[in-house]
């Protein structure tokens, strides 16, 4: 699989960002809810970009 | 805080910031465009991370996401979140964008989809509708720094002193060098407003007694902030109405996406791209946090805008952190204010004074782009002392009117069959639109303007595209420059991929 078709991961990851906490986290009034949802959304978007960029070179 | 403690700040500040724009020239003055404009296309990644972070945020995180997280809870983040995942688009459209300004010399976004769609009219009329949408959120920058300022020294710092002084630094960092003075100078920005922004964060929650305490708080005594839609400000239809033409940013913004244009490398761009995401994810967590700290320790307050303000001013926040931190808010919107003059100056002189005077020199060009700097500043100036209510909505809607030009240039990478009409039939008529619907109340059928921006614009990019002759050859050249310069390394990995 060619390294940018990953961005298709990104998409996947926002279209979630909208549907899991308008679902299935309306009621969860804790940290551990869509605060942690999203943040671990942040932090796989960086990794998904770290991934995709990978064949980006020179100085 | 007095004004002579403030005034000392910004002094030392200037001082600081005037010095490294100094640094920043090179022996010698740029004679071209791309020189003064683009650093030349040979920006580090580093500079570039930091300044593509600096221009990104504005004063709008620490005032504007903090208020909005202590108004609507947890939503801010998710709405940032999303924004940020756009960001991606760098990594997809990063790399066309490039090598097609490498290949033709592009200097601006406009430039290139006029080049790319055979129709110069393009370039002129993106030039025209960036500028009715982003002078006006310049000026909105401005008049959050006048009011911050006049604020926090109980009006020994006028308002109109704020606006001015903040306008004055703009072009000062935007003469120095260009974009290189600019770029330099963001960099400082972007740690200061990073640096003082954490360190405010980590006392407040201390003071609160840490972040169990606080996410303790919140549940029993603000639940309805964890979650969407909450206190009822982030239904889903506003949710969507917020993210859908912030998503689209580092597209639709000519001042992120003419940076495109200036890494030195594809890796540069990487560097660019993977620091902005480190930087604006730190980021974004510690505006939300300074809104949930302000809901648990001012609960109650009847404008939202003011949390940042009130915690700012509390006594978790010692009096010299929150003079670094007001010298940063203010340092975060020059930042923003000095990218968007200079990529306006650049699209006025090259989109549209170029394109009705064909023939004209690069040296006349840049001539024109320097003088048209302090113009847009002015414009920028004189709106903000006018405090139009027209001003704050052109500048509400800047996000779902800069969308228009999202479609056409999607296509122009991805779509051979996309038109000049096509993009011509977009831009105008999705700005037209967007304005009108402003006007009348930001509705229609019930959906918000951020929506249906993105939509008429794809109807009208797409529908008028089908109409008309699509430019076959330009786009086939297009493909093929891109092609030939991305050969190694990008293009190589598609193909064994492709014969794989």
């Amino acid at each position: 699989m060619p390294r940018s078709k990953w961005i298709w991961g990104v998409w996947s990851l926002v279209l979630l960002s909208y549907l899991i906490p308008y679902t299935l986290l309306t009621r969860v009034q804790a940290w551990y809810g869509s605060f942690l949802f999203w943040t671990l959304v942040g932090l796989a978007v960086i990794a998904l970009n770290v991934v995709i960029t990978k064949d980006f070179k020179g100085k | 805080m007095t004004a002579s403690l403030i005034w000392w700040s910004v002094a030392i500040y200037l001082i600081i910031a005037t010095l490294i724009a100094w640094l920043s020239r090179q022996k010698k003055p740029a004679a071209r465009m791309s020189g003064y404009f683009l650093g030349n296309r040979q920006m580090s990644g580093l500079v570039s991370a930091l300044s593509y972070s600096a221009t990104t945020y504005s004063a709008f995180m620490m005032v504007g996401l903090a208020g909005l997280t202590y108004a609507g809870g947890v939503g801010a983040l998710g709405f940032e979140i999303i924004y940020f995942a756009g960001v991606s688009l760098v990594a997809v459209f990063g790399p066309r964008f490039w090598a097609l300004g490498k290949r033709f010399g592009f200097v601006t976004p406009g430039e290139m989809l006029g080049y790319r769609y055979a129709n110069r009219r393009v370039a002129m009329v993106i030039a025209v509708s960036n500028c009715i949408f982003l002078i006006p959120y310049a000026a909105v920058q401005l008049t959050g720094v006048g009011y911050l300022l006049q604020g926090t020294t109980d009006g020994a710092i006028s308002y109109n002193v704020g606006i001015l002084l903040a306008t004055a630094i703009a072009i000062l960092f935007s003469y120095i060098a260009g974009i290189r003075s600019v770029m330099w100078t963001d960099s400082l920005q972007a740690i200061m407003m990073m640096l003082a922004s954490t360190l405010v964060v980590f006392l407040v929650v201390q003071g609160l007694g840490g972040f169990p305490a606080l996410f303790d708080r919140l549940a029993a005594e603000q639940p309805q902030a964890l979650t969407v839609p909450g206190s009822g400000l982030f239904s889903l239809t506003t949710f969507l109405g917020l993210t859908l033409p912030w998503f689209f940013f580092s597209l639709s913004n000519p001042q992120v996406s003419q940076r495109l244009f200036m890494p030195a490398s594809l890796g540069a761009m990487r560097r660019m791209l993977l620091g902005f995401l480190i930087f604006g994810f730190i980021y974004t967590l510690v505006s939300v946090l300074w809104g949930f700290s302000a809901l648990v320790a001012f609960p109650g307050l009847e404008n939202a805008d003011l949390a940042a303000p009130r915690l700012l001013g509390s006594d978790y926040v010692p009096h010299w952190l929150g003079v670094i931190v007001l010298i940063a808010i203010m340092a975060a919107a020059v930042s923003t204010i000095d990218s968007i003059m200079l990529t306006l100056s650049s699209m006025l002189s090259r989109d549209l004074y170029a394109n009705l005077k064909p023939g004209v020199s690069e040296r006349r060009q840049l001539r024109v782009g320097k003088i048209v700097v302090p113009l847009i500043a002015l414009l920028a100036l004189g709106f903000a002392q006018l405090q139009l209510d027209l001003i704050a909505v052109l500048s509400v809607a800047a996000s779902s009117g800069l969308v228009a030009v999202v479609p056409a240039m999607i296509g122009a990478f991805y779509w051979k069959g996309g038109t000049g009409a096509g993009a011509l039939a977009s831009v105008i008529g999705t700005t037209l639109f967007v304005l009108a619907l402003y006007a009348t109340g930001n509705a229609l059928l019930g959906l918000p303007a951020g929506i249906w921006g993105i939509i008429v614009a794809s109807v009208l990019f797409v529908g008028i595209s089908l109409m008309t002759k699509a430019p076959g050859e330009r786009a086939e050249e297009c493909q093929a420059a891109m092609d030939e310069v991305l050969e190694k390394p990008v293009g190589r990995a598609a193909r064994s991929d492709e014969d794989g």
